[in-house]
């Protein structure tokens, strides 16, 4: 039996869900027996693979028209989309912002801010990415697996993906299912 | 009883019972959120449905009355996925994102509530719409953005205290809680009881002090019993390495059903004063830090170099009966001192016993408040002082109740009665002599006594009609009242109780007032200066009067745990511990001894008045005897009516 692929990456996040990843420790060697882990933002290969992976993991929520391209890219590459922490699960602290709205906090941070003289300015570099209303990963893409936290414990993280390496669907309940 | 059926399990329970409570009788449990055990059911956040055979729609148990012969599932597929879409409106109508909400981890009766549903993610998007933050209250904050609009606040202001402060302005989704009509909670009628807070099962109600310091499982919990006024009301300390978090009201017993006032909740929690760290010994003038043993050498020396006549010694009532009944026995029987006297000016404890003593016990406990159709209330402002006791007299004046007021000033507790006669002045006598007539019928000049009392005539002749009509009459005195030398009113108000069949309750002062009367303490109103004066302060206060008379004392011994004008003026400084450093018994109003338990740890270098009395006795040879208990008991019973 070839061993599943796995792929991640990151949107509007802290990184830390992919720190508590990396919190299982020795139990990682243990995962890369059972699973064949390629891109990851920690790592080099970036992208997944063209040719698609088994299961997917989004840490962070949709922020800009960037972060709904990588979603959608990652949702067609993949065939299980799991949605990592409360931020990818419910739009999390980036979501704060929705209350005022974007162009407010984009004033606040760039132009109000207490050390910022009277030359400060949104910037607005054709290349960036637009913002848009901050959502949860599920509201761009279809989400098979919810595995909230902030950060989600090491724990329920190795036990999801041992879980969907061995083939089994995981149940996210009791002490793994963990808002904060 | 009504016998029905839960998840094929048969049950009887109560008439009147709510499927609720069958359910929960039967070992299984509905998740619920606006429903709390102290407030009327409500049945507004539906998550308690629960499916009943035959009937038409899922019903709300927490309302529904159990019926002989209903059949009922808790846990069906229809009733999960009820919750769950429950659930989903809920957390989609206004920022419930745990991870930036002071409550949560198993705090959060929400969060909790979904956890147990095993929701993972939220399936309707939020709305995103802020609503009010009200940050103008010194004790908590009001968010209206977590609220779920479950309306327990609300009801625990008015069905609990009695204040109404609190109530609702808009409809629907976009209602919002508001004080008074809608004017900053900081600025508002609120009597900053904090029960509100304490049923908030969200984040919606945050406590300032104790927000961000950790989850109730952080926290540890100790029962306690509140020593500032003499009701006594039974609270939870809560304290996180060594340091006061927060007080609760205690859910599980006490007759102040989990309230507290601001006095019980908040001051402790919110002292500023500074500590007392070391004993300190007034030298050229100066205070100046010793050693402990110095210090109580000091002191005994000064007791064996005077009669035993030329010392004053005071106490405060905030010190645990342990600590009076060896102050007392120390001071008042082997030195024999000219004066031992409690601080404060409040006798009603000491006039209570001594009519108790000449005419038997009369008095009733507290909680007569709660169900009484008529009340006389005499010299004490029920707003301000014993407030508790004051939530159960606002909350029947919520139902009618019938209320003549005298107090030297004018307060709010009856203005939800309109049936009620206010008296503004301190001629109790006339009032007396006037309510007991008027019960006997004489009815001879009538308005002319009313109108001296300054009374509209017509009012007050219908009110005291409806006083006379009543069925559950009660009497409750206090400072203003019940004074040594106004016995004779005191005596004949007692004699109209037992006429008319009315309870009386005596509200006591402070902390253990009643304690002191029965064990033969004078209040201090009188200090008298003596050569020698000790001052068992701890961390009370006392008066002005306590201090000019220290003043003109040659040696002042002063036990404190705060640094204040009194410990400036002492020779002897004895560093003392607080409340929560301390445990040992307080003898409510009612005649019940409730416990105070040890919540913290005292720095080192304090000791409490009682270490320091079993040292200066042990100086002078003496032993202090550990039994007040069966004594005191003894003389509770005839004061207060078994």
């Amino acid at each position: 039996m070839t061993k599943p692929k796995v792929a991640s990456d990151w949107l509007a996040g802290c990184a830390g869900c992919h720190m508590s990843f990396l919190d299982m420790d020795e139990r990682i060697i243990e995962l890369t027996k059972l699973v064949d882990l390629r891109s990851t933002p920690i790592t080099d290969l970036k992208e997944p693979d063209e040719d698609g992976v088994d299961v997917g993991i989004l840490e962070g929520g949709i922020t800009n028209t960037y972060n709904e391209e990588v979603a959608i890219k990652m949702r067609e590459r993949c065939k299980i989309l799991v949605a990592l922490g409360d931020c990818a699960v419910f739009g999390g602290v980036p979501a704060m912002r929705n209350f005022p709205g974007a162009t407010a906090a984009l004033r606040r941070a760039y132009i109000e801010t207490e050390s910022t003289d009277e030359s400060g300015m949104i910037p607005n570099d054709p290349e960036l990415s637009f913002p848009v209303h901050v959502r949860p990963v599920s509201d761009v893409v279809k989400v098979d697996i919810s595995l909230p936290g902030c950060a989600p414990s090491a724990d329920a993280i190795f036990y999801v993906l041992s879980e969907l390496a061995q083939g089994r669907m995981p149940k996210v309940d009791g002490e793994f299912n963990d808002w904060h | 009883m009504i016998q029905l059926t839960i998840n094929g399990q048969p049950v009887e329970v109560e008439t009147g019972a709510t499927i609720l409570d069958a359910v929960r009788k039967a070992g299984f449990n509905v998740p619920t959120l606006c429903y709390h055990p102290k407030l009327v059911s409500y049945g507004s956040c539906r998550l308690c449905l629960v499916e009943v055979e035959g009937a038409r729609t899922l019903q709300p148990s927490c309302v529904v009355p159990a019926n002989n012969g209903m059949v009922v599932h808790t846990d069906t597929d229809k009733t999960k996925s009820a919750r769950k879409f429950i659930l989903s409106m809920l957390f989609s109508e206004r920022n419930h994102f745990c991870m930036y909400c002071q409550d949560t981890d198993g705090d959060c009766e929400l969060q909790q509530a979904a956890y147990d549903e095993d929701m993972t993610h939220w399936p309707i998007t939020p709305a995103y719409k802020p609503f009010l933050v009200d940050a103008s209250h010194p004790d908590f904050i009001l968010d209206n953005n977590r609220c779920i609009l479950c309306r327990r606040c609300v009801r625990a202001c008015t069905e609990l205290v009695g204040n109404a402060t609190l109530g609702f302005e808009e409809r629907g989704s976009g209602s919002i809680l508001i004080a008074d009509n809608n004017v900053p909670l900081g600025e508002s009628t609120c009597i900053s009881c904090g029960t509100c807070v304490q049923v908030c099962p969200t984040g919606a109600l945050i406590d300032r002090r104790s927000a961000y310091q950790g989850r109730e499982t952080d926290l540890t919990h100790v029962d306690s019993v509140c020593m500032d006024c003499s009701l006594g009301c039974e609270r939870v300390v809560k304290t996180r390495d060594n340091r006061l978090v927060r007080i609760d009201g205690n859910l599980e017993h006490g007759f102040n059903e989990s309230l507290l006032c601001s006095d019980g909740r908040y001051k402790p929690v919110s002292e500023t004063r500074k500590r007392v760290t070391t004993p300190m010994v007034r030298r050229n003038g100066q205070l100046e830090p010793i050693s402990w043993d110095e210090a109580l050498s000091a002191i005994s020396a000064q007791f064996k170099a005077h009669d035993s006549s030329e010392i004053s010694a005071h106490i405060s009532p905030r010190q645990p009966v342990e600590a009076l009944s060896a102050f007392h026995e120390f001071f008042a029987d082997h030195f024999k001192a000219g004066q031992v006297a409690l601080l404060g000016h409040d006798q009603t404890a000491l006039a209570s016993v001594k009519l108790a003593a000449e005419i038997g016990a009369f008095e009733s406990e507290i909680s007569v408040l709660k169900d009484c159709d008529a009340a006389i209330v005499l010299g004490v402002d029920m707003v301000k002082d014993h407030q508790v006791a004051g939530f159960f007299m606002k909350r029947q004046a919520m139902q009618d109740l019938k209320l003549f007021i005298a107090n030297s000033t004018s307060t709010s507790l009856g203005e939800w009665s309109s049936n009620k006669i206010d008296y503004i002045g301190t001629d109790y006598p006339a009032v007396v002599s006037l309510l007991r007539g008027f019960a006997k019928g004489e009815t001879a000049n009538l308005t002319e006594k009313l109108q001296q009392l300054g009374l509209n005539p017509a009012h007050a002749e219908k009110v005291l009609g409806q006083l006379k009509e009543s069925q559950k009459p009660v009497i409750v005195v206090g400072n203003e009242f019940a004074r040594l030398d106004n016995l004779q009113a005191f005596r004949d108000l007692v004699l109209l109780a037992r006429e008319i069949g009315a309870k009386v309750v005596t509200l006591k002062g402070k902390g253990n007032n009643f304690a002191g009367g029965l064990l033969g303490y004078e209040m201090d109103a009188q200090a008298k200066t003596a050569p020698v004066f000790y001052l068992a302060l701890g961390d009370g206060h006392a008066c002005e009067h306590t201090l000019e008379a220290m003043s003109g004392s040659e040696f002042k011994i002063v036990q404190s745990s705060y640094i204040s004008e009194i410990t400036d003026a002492a020779d002897i400084v004895l560093p003392c511990t607080i409340w929560a450093e301390q445990a040992g018994h307080y003898l409510t109003s009612e005649g019940k001894f409730g416990l105070n338990q040890q919540a913290i740890q005292a720095a080192d270098g304090n000791k409490s008045v009682l270490d320091v009395l079993e040292v200066l006795a042990g100086k002078s040879g003496l032993t202090i005897a550990e039994t007040w208990r069966d004594s005191v008991q003894e003389k509770v019973a005839a004061v207060v009516l078994s």
